[in-house]
């Protein structure tokens, strides 16, 4: 058994573990050693277009965490005041939106955007005034914070609740006893204790916007993010340089996620 | 029937008119769906008060609490605080306060933040130098003093139960409702408690509304108890009252200990009220309590009234003893009559009998003064 799950373990680390040992390789080839160096991770920040999508992918991840953290936990809140047949639909949606594939979000986001943009554009042209030009709506920054706000607002939900449904319920009835208006309430007691829950949310939506590639690939439009710049300069074959971007995506997505788990855990002993 | 002392009366007793009471209860019912959890509740809360709702899980003695702090509105019927119906008021706008069985502190909240969370709701604004002061005033009341800072898990059970406290009377409620405030405390605790509840209850002359399961608690503690049954008000009166003059057998149950035979009530040829029972047995009582004057009823005495005798009694029952229980100042018997059965009989240390006591397995005589059978109904 021991040696089952070591297997299991060399299997899923090693590739990893080899992208992250050849982003110091000294020599051009990503598949032969020759030396250790950090002189790719110097080469890769230097690169413009590396920049450029990381600029992207920063604020594409940040917007849409940020809009999947309110709108997730307002929903929760929501849902909690449901009950019966109602709240169980609820539930079954918003698992069944995490375990879609990302491929069907994907499609499905680009079809319903471009619909929608095509109803919309030719409305937004009749009602501009004369003289200037209309504004499309297109595929881009904004239509990828769409698709991944909504994505990753499953997520939230899904976490805050877990973190609603064990606080007690004496608590909003004390603060309630206490004088304060239902809003007071939610200000002052209920987003205080759901704050941790909140924060670990809005770690794994950045977290999961900023890996993103499938996704993003649909509905990007001509921007690129960090995801897509790695998968079309694999095409042009693996260099160091993308090992070494790999390793710092990697590492930063590790440490959030590191951090997500322990504000949750601390949030759960109080 | 002398003691067709009603409910009225005892309500009569604190109420005399003169004074509004602090709330009031009327004709008020709340169904939970199919569930009548109360029904036609009709109470008055006097000033000053300490009142004891007491009952069993699902006697609707929460709800009725629940209904005082606004957490639940009635089906029908009024409730009214200070003279005014608030049906329809929320929890926040009502001047009344409540200790929850959780004691619900916030737990993000420092011992202090918690105490003065409802002075901070008030609008307008009341002065932090004043908010600081009630709350130093409220944990010096409650004994916390220097417990400031503390979080609330840093706490004890019994610690967290006195911020719960002082959290609600520092906001000087009209009514301070507590529900089983002292169930989660161990036994040593909840005897101190019960003691600091009272006192403070003395020193602020706030009214407390005070739900419990123990019978031990609403007698030590109570001005007045409201025993409930089944969602209704079975009896209201003092813890006194309730004992000496219990209006059913469910309330001579509940409060204190009695022994009960069943039998068919009759008024005998004086106008007396008499029991009689299997076996040809007979005997004179005082009825209670809404009795009819012929059907089946019950005989409740309690067991310190019964007398135990090694010499045969005049008009006495002769019993065998089964089982004693050394409790101290008092011993108890476990006695059996042929006819009537099982027997509780609590004789005093001092007694001619407690020194030495009954063997088991001893003959032995009992009887009961006049006046100490009470017959009433059987539920």
């Amino acid at each position: 058994m021991r040696i089952y799950s070591f297997c299991v373990y060399l299997f899923l680390y090693t590739p990893i573990a080899i992208i992250a040992l050849f982003s110091f390789n000294a020599g051009r080839h990503a598949s032969q050693l020759q030396g250790f160096s950090g002189k790719w991770y110097g080469r890769a920040l230097d690169n413009p277009f590396v920049m450029d999508a990381l600029e992207t992918s920063f604020l594409v991840a940040f917007a849409s965490a940020t809009i999947a953290s309110v709108l997730g936990t307002l929903a929760a809140v929501g849902l909690q005041g449901i009950r019966g047949p109602a709240r169980a639909l609820f539930d079954a949606v918003i698992y069944i939106a995490v375990m879609i594939p990302g491929i069907v979000i994907g499609i499905a986001t680009l079809i319903a955007l471009v619909t929608v943009f095509d109803q919309i554009n030719p409305w937004l042209a009749a009602l501009w005034p004369e003289g200037g030009a209309p504004p499309t709506l297109s595929m881009g920054v904004g239509s990828l914070i769409a698709a991944h706000a909504m994505f990753t607002m499953a997520l939230v939900i899904i976490i805050v609740r877990a973190r609603l449904s064990s606080l007690e319920r004496e608590l909003g009835e004390a603060s309630a006893d206490l004088y304060a208006t239902p809003f007071g309430t939610f200000r002052q007691v209920t987003l205080p204790l759901l704050a941790p829950a909140i924060l670990a949310g809005f770690l794994l939506s950045f977290t999961f916007s900023f890996d993103d590639f499938i996704i993003a690939f649909f509905v990007a439009g001509s921007e690129t993010t960090l995801p897509i710049y790695i998968f079309s300069s694999i095409r042009r074959g693996v260099t160091p340089e993308i090992n070494a971007i790999g390793t710092m995506v990697m590492g930063a997505s590790l440490v959030l996620l590191i951090i997500a788990q322990l504000i949750l855990r601390r949030g759960d002993r109080r | 029937m002398d003691s067709q002392a009603s409910q009225a009366e005892y309500d009569g007793d604190f109420g005399s008119g003169a004074i509004r009471p602090v709330a009031e209860l009327r004709g008020v019912s709340k169904s939970f769906g199919e569930v009548l959890a109360a029904q036609d509740l009709t109470l008055r809360i006097e000033a000053g008060e300490f009142l004891s709702f007491l009952g069993p899980s699902g006697c609707g003695k929460t709800t009725a609490l629940r209904m005082l702090a606004g957490f639940e509105t009635p089906t029908s019927g009024e409730v009214l605080i200070d003279g005014e119906r608030v049906n329809d008021l929320a929890p926040y706008r009502r001047p009344v306060n409540m200790v929850f069985q959780s004691y619900a502190l916030f737990p993000h909240l420092s011992v202090a933040d918690n105490v003065s969370y409802g002075l901070r709701q008030r609008r307008p604004r009341i002065e932090r130098r004043t908010i600081q002061d009630k709350v130093t005033r409220a944990l010096e009341t409650v004994r916390l003093t220097g417990f400031e800072k503390r979080r609330i898990w840093e706490m004890s059970g019994g610690q967290q139960q006195r911020v719960a406290l002082a959290r609600a009377i520092v906001n000087e409620p009209k009514l301070l409702l507590l529900d089983e405030p002292l169930a989660a405390l161990d036994r040593k605790l909840r005897k101190e408690m019960q003691i600091e509840l009272q006192d403070l209850q003395r020193q602020l002359g706030i009214t407390f509304v005070l739900v419990t399961h123990d019978q031990e608690e609403a007698l030590s503690l109570s001005d007045r108890i409201c025993v409930m049954r089944a969602g209704r008000i079975v009896q209201i009166g003092t813890p006194q009252d309730l004992y000496d003059n219990p209006q059913s057998r469910y309330v001579a149950d509940f409060v204190g200990v009695s022994n009960f035979f069943d039998g068919a009530v009759f008024i005998d040829a004086g106008g007396r009220a008499r029991l009689r029972l299997a076996g040809g047995l007979e005997f004179e009582g005082r009825a209670v309590g809404d009795l009819a004057a012929e059907g089946e009823a019950c005989l409740s005495i309690r067991p310190e009234q019964i007398r135990l005798s090694r010499e045969p009694l005049e008009g006495g029952l002769e019993v065998v003893v089964q089982n004693r229980i050394f409790l101290g100042e008092h011993t108890e018997y476990l006695v059996r009559h042929a006819v009537l059965g099982p027997v509780i009989a609590l004789a005093p240390r001092q007694s001619e009998i407690g020194a030495s006591g009954f063997v088991q397995g001893e003959r032995a005589w009992i009887d009961w003064p006049d006046g100490a059978a009470l017959i009433m109904r059987r539920i």
